[in-house]
């Protein structure tokens, strides 16, 4: 059964992660914790100004939440591989970020892990 | 002759406090300082003043936290902003003297891009302006990546009182230019961390942005642009060559907002940007000063370095804002929205 995994990840809280945040991060996103969640993505908005996926994530009464995952602008994304096709509409999913403030279900990716075993880092290219 | 005396005697406390208080110490100045974080080095301009309410002190234009204990005690607290976008301290606590000042700082707030502690060090700051003997100008064509080194990302400005109010209405997220697709324009755009491609042609230098997929021209051999030119986010830009160092100063802007805090540039702003070559030519460095006395007390400065990379393309850059409308429509907020339409540009 898929459950929020509402995990605090310290130690992610010390791995240098630099992605590309073109709006106000401090409004919208919490930097104090990170979640994982696992799901299935619903909705693909493989664009820019940042990439967004709908995922579908069953909570602690087995009940469907939908939370709202924001990427990077898809020219970051494109330079590691994170192409469109990488994850789509049906895909399970698992994914660690920063939640929204006040209990928002909003997360700012930092790491997606796919159902093939591979991972997809949100990271912007420092060089 | 004795009530003299004695009034005399009483005014020397008053006196020491004006002293004190008014006079410049020994720290006042400008000072050039370094930081080191583990993988890179930042460098910025430290303005200190002694005045009537005490010592203040601003880095980069932008208003910082400054204290002096004891003989020559110093701790400065300066607020940033992580490439992530989340906002933190840093405190640098040392020693000063006459012409020098160190010690170490560390990293405060939650923040996702972290700090080690380090050292960090200030000097004093001498414009010397070296005239370099090189009769043609260095080749910076090509195209450069962005790194993460030199710029402090000073958040905070220190605004007037115009830009204050300013800032006060603007709304983080929901009125900000790019997020809607709209041209986010100079300064921003060129710190932004995409690289950018710049390709020289006769009397024009053009740089080619990737993010916005954005066009500049940089005019080498005229000083006015043509008449009816109209007012853009890019504005009119003008180069000359000082010896090895590209200064660029454009004017002709539209309003924008010069970082995501929403600060406030006004049409009458000047960008002045000093480009330069390392020393093995592999990286290029800017210094982009914002000129905008209506809205800020301090020129706010930022500092870029990008490397050369010949494996890296421009990608092209298109933009639905769907991923800003449709959720504002879902979460009611439209309404709100357009009810602030006079308050965006």
């Amino acid at each position: 059964m898929k459950k929020i995994i509402c995990i605090f990840l310290f130690v992610i809280q010390f791995i240098s992660i630099e992605i590309h945040a073109h709006h106000s991060f401090t409004a919208e996103f919490s930097a104090e914790r990170v979640i994982e969640l696992s799901g299935v993505i619903q909705e693909v908005w493989f664009k820019n100004p940042h990439v967004r996926y709908l995922l579908q994530v069953e909570d602690e009464d087995d009940k469907n939440v939908t939370w709202d995952l924001r990427g990077s602008p898809v020219v970051w994304l494109a330079r590691k591989g994170w192409t469109k096709d990488r994850i789509k509409k049906g895909d399970e999913i698992t994914v660690s970020g920063y939640p929204g403030h006040d209990g928002k279900k909003m997360l700012s990716i930092i790491e997606v892990k796919l159902s093939d075993g591979s991972t997809l880092i949100d990271k912007a290219p420092s060089r | 002759m004795n009530w003299i005396f004695k009034n005399k005697l009483s005014l020397i406390p008053i006196l020491l406090l004006i002293y004190t208080n008014c006079m410049p110490s020994e720290i006042d100045g400008i000072w050039r300082i370094s930081l080191q974080d583990s993988n890179r080095t930042l460098i910025g301009d430290l303005e200190i003043e002694t005045t009537e309410s005490g010592l203040i002190g601003y880095l980069e234009g932008g208003p910082i936290d400054i204290k002096i204990d004891g003989e020559n005690s110093i701790e400065i607290i300066a607020d940033s902003r992580d490439v992530r976008g989340f906002i933190f301290n840093r405190r640098m606590t040392g020693t000063f003297e006459e012409n020098f000042m160190s010690g170490t700082y560390q990293q405060e707030g939650a923040a996702a891009q972290r700090e080690e502690p380090g050292p960090w060090s200030a000097v004093r700051y001498e414009n010397k302006v070296v005239e370099s003997m090189i009769a043609e100008h260095p080749d910076i064509t090509g195209t450069w990546a962005a790194t993460q080194e030199l710029d402090f990302r000073k958040y905070t400005m220190s605004l007037t009182d115009k830009g204050e109010n300013w800032l006060e209405t603007y709304m983080p997220y929901y009125d900000q230019p790019d997020v809607r697709c709209t041209s986010i324009g100079l300064p921003a755009l060129i710190t932004y961390s995409f690289p950018f491609e710049i390709i020289e042609s006769e009397g024009r230098l053009t740089m080619l942005y990737e993010y916005q997929s954005k066009v500049r021209r940089i005019w080498m051999e005229k000083d006015e642009p043509s008449e009816f030119m109209p007012p853009s986010r890019m504005g009119f830009s003008v180069g000359k060559w000082e010896g090895s160092t590209l200064v660029i100063k454009t004017n002709l802007l539209e309003k924008t907002i010069r970082d995501f805090r929403g600060e406030l540039v006004s049409e009458n702003a000047t960008i002045e940007e000093r480009y330069f070559l390392s020393d093995d030519g592999q990286n290029l460095n800017a210094i982009i000063i914002l000129h905008d006395a209506e809205n800020y007390k301090k020129a706010p400065i930022r500092r870029r370095q990008w490397v050369r990379n010949k494996a890296t393309e421009i990608f092209p850059y298109s933009c639905d804002p769907d991923s800003f409308y449709i959720p504002m429509y879902q979460e009611n907020k439209m309404q709100m929205y357009i009810d602030r339409s006079e308050l965006r540009f």
